[in-house]
């Protein structure tokens, strides 16, 4: 899902970089999540290991692959806040250092990664009572990363990089997420039915 | 407190990362989702053209594949615990 450099038009790579900002900006000094040092270490961790696990991509024969996003999982250990400060860490590292995804769309991926993707993983676990939170961790994950693709689809669709418009681009990218989404969902939904059993502090 | 069994995991992960994103990957011929769908639709990317680091795609200069993917997955967690622990330490000291 890292848009590289060339696919989005000035606007849009402006657009995103502006809300990605002002998000990063109350998340880092308006909200109170600093005065949680237990979370701050963990999202420290966690990015680390997000990081180590997006390494991992899984091929799929016929040339495509899928790896673990965990903007969900980043959401419902962390919250909004933290959980955006851990991916985006990771996402920084990835753009700056690596290069994957481009510096010009560094705005549109933490958006759709360390945003929409937290905050719908982290919004649709908590809806859920406690007995189904292994349900949430799911939806949240599926969810998440369909919702991120459809929005990655719509800042393609709206770039004029693109010969092609919103009509294309966001069934391709949002129909593509959606499926590849429910592995998304499991391994969420896996990571948390198994913390809630080893270190259920974690999830409170 | 960071937990060693955390670290462990996350240092076996990247030592077995290379068999997905290296061996496999050449294995099919991997391509990121969003590359095979922007390939469908027309685009180009100039990811090579922009460069300015030596570790792009997670790559080492004078490495192998997997060596320099390893190396590479080390050096990515080894700066994202650094940054992540650093900015825990600063709003530690405010």
């Amino acid at each position: 899902m890292h848009i590289p450099d060339g696919f989005l038009d000035p606007l849009t790579a402006g657009v995103t970089y502006v809300l990605t900002i002002l998000y990063g900006a109350y998340a880092l000094y308006g909200s109170k999540w600093k005065k949680n040092p237990d979370k701050l270490n963990l999202a420290a961790v966690l990015a680390a290991g997000i990081f180590a696990v997006q390494m991992l991509n899984w091929p799929i024969p016929g040339g495509t692959s899928l790896h673990f996003v965990g903007g969900a999982l980043a959401g419902i250990l962390l919250g909004p806040w933290v959980g955006f400060v851990s991916m985006f860490l990771v996402l920084l590292v990835q753009c700056l250092v690596f290069h994957d995804g481009g510096i010009t769309a560094l705005g549109a991926n933490v958006l759709n990664m360390a945003i929409v993707d937290v905050l719908v993983g982290y919004a649709l676990y908590k809806v859920f009572p406690q007995r189904f939170k292994v349900v949430g961790a799911f939806l949240g994950g599926w969810l998440g990363i369909t919702l991120a693709g459809l929005l990655c689809g719509v800042e393609l669709g709206v770039s004029s990089q693109l010969p092609y418009g919103l009509s294309v681009t966001v069934p391709i990218m949002g129909l593509w997420h959606a499926v590849l989404g429910v592995i998304e969902g499991f391994i969420t939904a896996g990571v948390v039915a198994y913390i809630s059993k080893k270190a259920p502090y974690l999830l409170e | 407190m960071i937990s060693r069994k955390a670290l462990l995991v996350i240092f076996l992960l990247v030592l077995v990362s290379p068999v997905f994103g290296v061996v496999l990957a050449d294995i099919v011929g991997y391509h990121e989702p969003l590359d095979v769908a922007a390939e469908r639709l027309g685009l180009e990317d100039i990811t090579e053209e922009l460069n300015w680091t030596p570790l792009i795609d997670y790559t080492v200069p004078g490495l192998p594949d997997v060596v320099g993917y390893i190396v590479a997955g080390f050096i990515g967690v080894g700066i994202v615990l650094a940054l992540g622990l650093g900015l825990s330490r600063l709003a530690f000291s405010k």
